[in-house]
């Protein structure tokens, strides 16, 4: 699991104290409980812990693993 | 009467300064217990303020908490507490024909000071902000919690927004729109922008340096204005006919209401529109002035409201004012604003069910220009006590009293 994943993971329990252990990261955000204004308050808070501008072109995406795929480019450019 | 129907108040639910049951509520009233305190943060000078000790662990799940104020969060607690004191009346009405009829002054004000403090830092703004925000926020959550599909409506009229959304739901009932509504109000304003508008509006009260509980004294000589306070009250409202069917406990009748506006000035009363509201409630419910024995006065503290108040009374009770027995419970609980109205009927209504009424605190030296019989201290038992009323005079010049009469 990529460290972006897990950071995630942590993320989404300590905002939703959700049991992240049963979470699937290929299955939707929705599965879990999280509708779209859930789901804004995250994307809020990723740019808050990563440090990033959270485009608004990928607030659409629905799984985990999609969010970890985006947050890990964005934060790849931060560095670079 | 509204409208020919018998209105009865069956359930209450309360999340206020002194907690949220309402009969220890009311026994902390009538032992004088004031609820207020100081309250400060780095930039905003010390203020006595009464807030409420809610969180919303009880009634909200982390997952669901996103995008909703605090407002919104006391607002379902109260509504969820005053439909379990109605015990079960979803069990025997179409969701459809329930409505929802909520008074708020200011909405959700922590999400909108939160929004612009992060937006004026940061230059961004947390993205619920809206919904956290909005009027109507308090009663759509409620709506979604009860499962409400009736009218849903939020009302806004300052200090009196609680007295007209009671007094508009009963009239729903009266006319058949709905079988059962919910009926109150909620405020949450304690946060640093507002209480700063409100020091610079110069009508809160001067702390109190030895006892700041006793900050807020209304018809004292010595009074200064009013504290803010934060809660949420919530009736439920049904046919007098309806609750005897389902065998429920009638707390009193809603027997009539006034509505009058000064429209004369935004802030500064008016004894005629005072008058006039106090007039309606009394000619609606069929009283008159001698078979009312408690009002649960407006009574803000202000130098001129106060006066202005009690002399609109003397003049509707001319010589029966003697039997008046007048107090503001806002010395103990604070001003709610929006839902002052609410909290001060659910009050008006518990002192009609246990024939007892609840004192003004704080009021050592009675204003002589006041000129009314103010429960001073403690509370007094009231055995024959058979209506009473609730004045909520607000900004912008509208002025509501609500009347009960005692459940028979």
């Amino acid at each position: 699991m990529s460290s972006t994943l897990t950071d995630l993971l942590d993320l989404i329990h300590q905002k939703f104290d959700i049991d992240t252990s049963a979470i699937d990261p290929d299955k939707p955000l929705e599965d879990y409980g999280l509708d779209s204004l859930s789901k804004a308050e995250l994307m809020f808070a990723i740019e808050d812990r990563f440090g990033i501008d959270y485009p608004e072109q990928y607030t659409a995406v629905a799984t985990l693993q999609e969010l970890a795929d985006v947050v890990t480019r964005l934060r790849a450019a931060t560095v670079a | 009467m509204i409208n020919g129907e018998r209105i009865v108040v069956s359930g209450i639910g309360v999340v206020g300064p002194h907690g949220d049951r309402p009969d220890a509520v009311f026994g902390e009233l009538m032992h004088g217990k004031s609820a207020i305190a100081l309250w400060g943060r780095d930039d905003v000078a010390p203020v006595a303020v009464a807030r409420s000790a809610f969180t919303p662990e009880r009634w909200f799940t982390k997952l669901q908490l996103p995008g909703v104020d605090r407002v919104s969060q006391m607002a379902v607690a109260a509504g969820e507490m005053a439909r379990a004191d109605a015990c079960c009346w979803l069990d025997s009405v179409e969701p459809e024909r329930v409505g929802v009829f909520v008074g708020s002054g200011m909405g959700g004000a922590t999400a909108l000071d939160d929004g612009y403090e992060t937006f004026r830092r940061h230059g961004r703004v947390p993205p619920l902000t809206v919904v956290a925000s909005m009027a109507n926020a308090p009663a759509a959550h409620m709506a979604m919690r009860i499962g409400a599909r009736g009218p849903v409506y939020t009302y806004s009229v300052a200090c009196a927004s609680a007295a007209v959304a009671i007094a508009e739901a009963s009239e729903a009932i009266a006319a058949g729109r709905v079988d059962l509504a919910i009926a109150g109000g909620v405020e949450s304003l304690i946060v640093p922008g507002v209480i700063r508008a409100w020091q610079a509006l110069q009508t809160m009260a001067t702390p109190d340096a030895d006892d700041p509980a006793s900050s807020c004294r209304p018809f004292d000589e010595t009074r200064s204005g009013f504290v803010l306070g934060d809660g949420a009250a919530m009736l439920v409202l049904e046919s007098q006919q309806r609750a005897y069917r389902r065998g429920a406990r009638a707390y009193a009748e809603l027997s009539g209401y006034g509505v009058s506006c000064d429209a004369s000035h935004m802030t500064k009363p008016d004894r005629e529109g005072q008058v006039r509201a106090l007039q309606q409630a009394l000619q609606r419910s069929a009283l008159v002035p001698a078979q009312v024995g408690y009002c649960n006065a407006h009574g803000t503290a202000t130098r001129v409201g106060d006066v202005v108040e009690c002399d609109a009374l003397r003049h509707v009770w001319g010589p029966d004012i003697a039997r008046l027995r007048v107090s503001s419970t806002k010395s103990m609980h604070g001003h709610l604003l929006g839902a002052a109205g609410a909290l001060e009927a659910a009050i008006t209504v518990l002192a009609l069910h246990r024939s007892q009424v609840p004192p003004t605190a704080s009021c050592d030296h009675p204003d002589p220009q006041c000129g009314v019989r103010v429960v001073r201290g403690q509370g007094e038992d009231a055995p024959s006590l058979e209506a009473a009323i609730s004045n909520s005079f607000a900004f912008g010049g509208t002025n509501v009293v609500l009347a009960f009469r005692r459940a028979h």
